[in-house]
């Protein structure tokens, strides 16, 4: 009997059909669900949760450019940071002649022409040697914030203030709700627009050159071309990321885009699994969530062992980051996505056992 | 005219020629073999066809279109598909996705037409997703439709390589070694499909094959290469009787 609600009750009757991502009843169900608890969830959280919160909506949205480059398109990329950075640097310059829906897309627009940029080595050196192109890139892009004075040269810029939004005044007690609903829209919205491109010639092409680009040469692709277009992409997730995070912390710092943050980026699309779509959500929250507890639970540990000259607490937090991630590479290499799949799996085939 | 035309083609690694002035015609709806001893050069030849490799002297040509220099993907698109000897497939996916990034070059939907998956792009997809299936029918992978290629025995890998070169639409398919280490059995179905692929696709194949027996069987001609050059060629009966195929085969290989 057809049964809509489980896949074993479900035959595809169409091609078209068969490429729905949500095909039966009880994961559509799951997905509004999901997305009107997402919705209300502010009603029940402080200002200090919210910030929280915000913060790993828009690092997903940059692993999910990471995820786009690296797991995706398997170019290693370690100046991630630095895409999100021009990102949020150009939102810096242009957010007082614009409003923030247009400072989003140009933000991403201006940090996708950086990341083809950085791509153009893809066309030639592979692996390791692009790796350090990246890295390169990383390095310039510091250096060259830190000697523009039209960029504070590294120092706070600030973002404009007491923004009107539809007669919707954003002051200091609703800032991170308000800017929880716009990153969440653009999260939504541009995780839907990766899946789709996911069942398109686009993201299709993104795993040929990353599993055999010999392969992919045949079969017509252009992969350098399409390396370049990996990293344009990638860099234009990590852009509108970027501006979103110069507006939630109502300043661009040259910190907040370093290195150490590429770095971080990596861990956390390990963490929640290379490659998956997933896994860009799970990742940052589960760092983030890690780090925020591992703070609280730092001075706890002052209180109790607090020899002179060193300080337990401040070690605990790097401490803790970096065992999560050598126990990921260790017990579960495809990252927390996979305990994703392996529970959404054995829903779907309900009643079945495999 | 000839289809492809192979005119003197010479390949050189660092003073060792791995072909030396090759001719070789092929017309079209022809199913030509290409045999000789390991490393007489067969799959360097099918490299430069492909635009692997580049000769460093000769030219070639399919259908009035110079590939002497041409990219792997440009000559793809003038329709010339190949599978490999060693197995070149996209193992983090599905055989159906394997076959469907064949279809690239035909899928032709604007970027934002695909990230709402909408008009074109459902189209284009759909009919794409159409000429796969019958690819699908056509090489009996039904079972294996949304299987992960990687995990899949090396037979049917094989026949993956084959359905996913023949779901470019060639007109020119290049098959190296496309039975090796297979069952008999194996071997029998790849026999049926690279003459149905004669028969009903219209479809002109360059063959690469080292049992002599079924080379001799459905080659309309054959091409004997031999330390990079090309010692013998014509009918399979007359190749099979020339002194210096003999002499090849049993000089090198015994
Ligand atoms: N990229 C390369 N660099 C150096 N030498 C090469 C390269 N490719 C092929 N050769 C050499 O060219 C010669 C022909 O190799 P090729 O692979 O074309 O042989 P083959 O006829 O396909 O053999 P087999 O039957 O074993 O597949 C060999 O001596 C090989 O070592
Ligand atoms: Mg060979």
């Amino acid at each position: 009997m057809r049964n809509p609600w489980t896949r074993t009750g479900n035959y595809k009757t169409s091609y078209a059909q068969d490429t729905t991502i949500f095909a039966t009843y009880s994961e559509q169900a799951s997905l509004a669900v999901f997305l009107i608890g997402m919705l209300v969830l502010p009603r029940f959280l402080v200002r200090g949760d919210m910030q929280i919160l915000d913060l790993i909506l828009i690092y997903a949205l940059a692993v999910l450019g990471l995820n786009i480059i690296t797991g995706y398109a398997g170019l290693i990329n370690i100046g991630h940071a630095a895409f999100m950075g021009v990102g949020a640097y150009t939102a810096a310059l242009v957010a007082p002649h614009l409003p923030f829906w247009a400072v989003l897309p140009v933000s991403g627009l201006v940090a996708a022409a950086a990341g083809a940029v950085v791509g153009i080595p893809a066309l030639r050196i592979k692996h390791l040697y692009l790796a350090i192109a990246t890295l390169a890139f990383q390095l310039i892009f510091e250096w060259a914030v830190g000697h523009s004075p039209a960029l504070e040269q590294g120092g706070a810029m600030a973002m404009p203030r007491g923004m009107v939004f539809f007669g919707y005044k954003i002051a200091f007690k609703n800032h991170h709700y308000f800017w929880y609903y716009v990153s969440f829209t653009v999260l939504v919205l541009m995780a839907f627009g990766f899946r789709n491109l996911l069942r398109t010639r686009f993201g299709r092409s993104l795993v040929a050159v990353r599993d055999n680009d010999r392969a992919a040469d045949a079969m017509g692709m252009d992969p350098g071309k399409t390396k370049v277009f990996a990293f344009a992409l990638g860099a234009f997730y990590a852009g509108v990321a970027g501006a979103l995070y110069a507006y939630w912390s109502r300043a661009v710092v040259i910190e907040d885009y370093s290195l150490m943050i590429s770095i971080k980026f990596l861990a956390m699309a390990i963490v929640g699994g290379l490659g998956t779509l997933v896994g860009s959500f799970l990742g940052p929250a589960f760092l983030e969530l890690l780090d925020i507890n591992m703070e609280t639970f730092s001075y706890a540990i002052k209180e109790i062992y607090n020899p002179p000259g060193v300080d337990v607490g401040s070690a605990i937090r790097p401490l803790a980051f970096g065992l999560a991630i050598v126990l990921f590479l260790i017990f579960e290499p495809r990252g927390l996505a996979n305990w994703w799949r392996l529970l959404r799996s054995y829903f779907r085939n309900w009643p079945f056992k495999y | 005219m000839a289809q492809l035309s192979v005119e003197n083609v010479t390949l050189s690694f660092g003073g060792i020629n791995a072909l030396n002035s090759v001719d070789i015609v092929v017309e079209p709806g022809e199913l030509v073999s290409i045999i000789g001893p390991n490393g007489a050069g067969k799959t360097s030849l099918l490299n430069c066809i492909s635009g692997f490799y580049h000769p460093t002297h000769g030219q070639i040509t399919f259908e009035g279109n110079d590939l002497t220099k041409a990219s792997p993907h440009t000559i793809s698109g003038y329709g010339i598909a190949r599978a490999f000897q060693n197995i070149e497939l996209f193992g983090g996916v599905s055989v159906l996705e394997n076959l469907m990034l064949a279809r690239h070059t035909y899928l032709k939907y604007s970027i934002g037409a695909a990230s709402v998956f909408y008009g074109a792009a459902r189209r284009g997809e759909v009919e794409n997703r159409r000429v796969v299936e019958d690819v699908i029918d056509f090489m009996e992978l039904e079972p294996y439709r949304k299987a992960l290629v990687g995990n899949l025995p090396y037979g049917v890998r094989k026949r993956v390589e084959v359905a996913r070169a023949l779901s470019l639409e060639p007109k020119l398919l290049l098959l190296d070694e496309p039975m090796a280490g297979m069952t008999l059995e194996e071997k029998e179905d790849m026999v049926r499909f690279i003459l149905d692929i004669l028969a009903e696709r219209y479809t002109t194949v360059i063959l690469i094959e080292h049992d002599l027996g079924i080379v001799m069987d459905i080659s309309d001609r054959v091409y004997v290469l031999d330390f990079g050059m090309v010692i013998a060629t014509g009918k399979p009966e007359d190749v099979a009787e020339n002194p210096a195929v003999i002499e090849a085969y049993v000089g090198g290989a015994g």
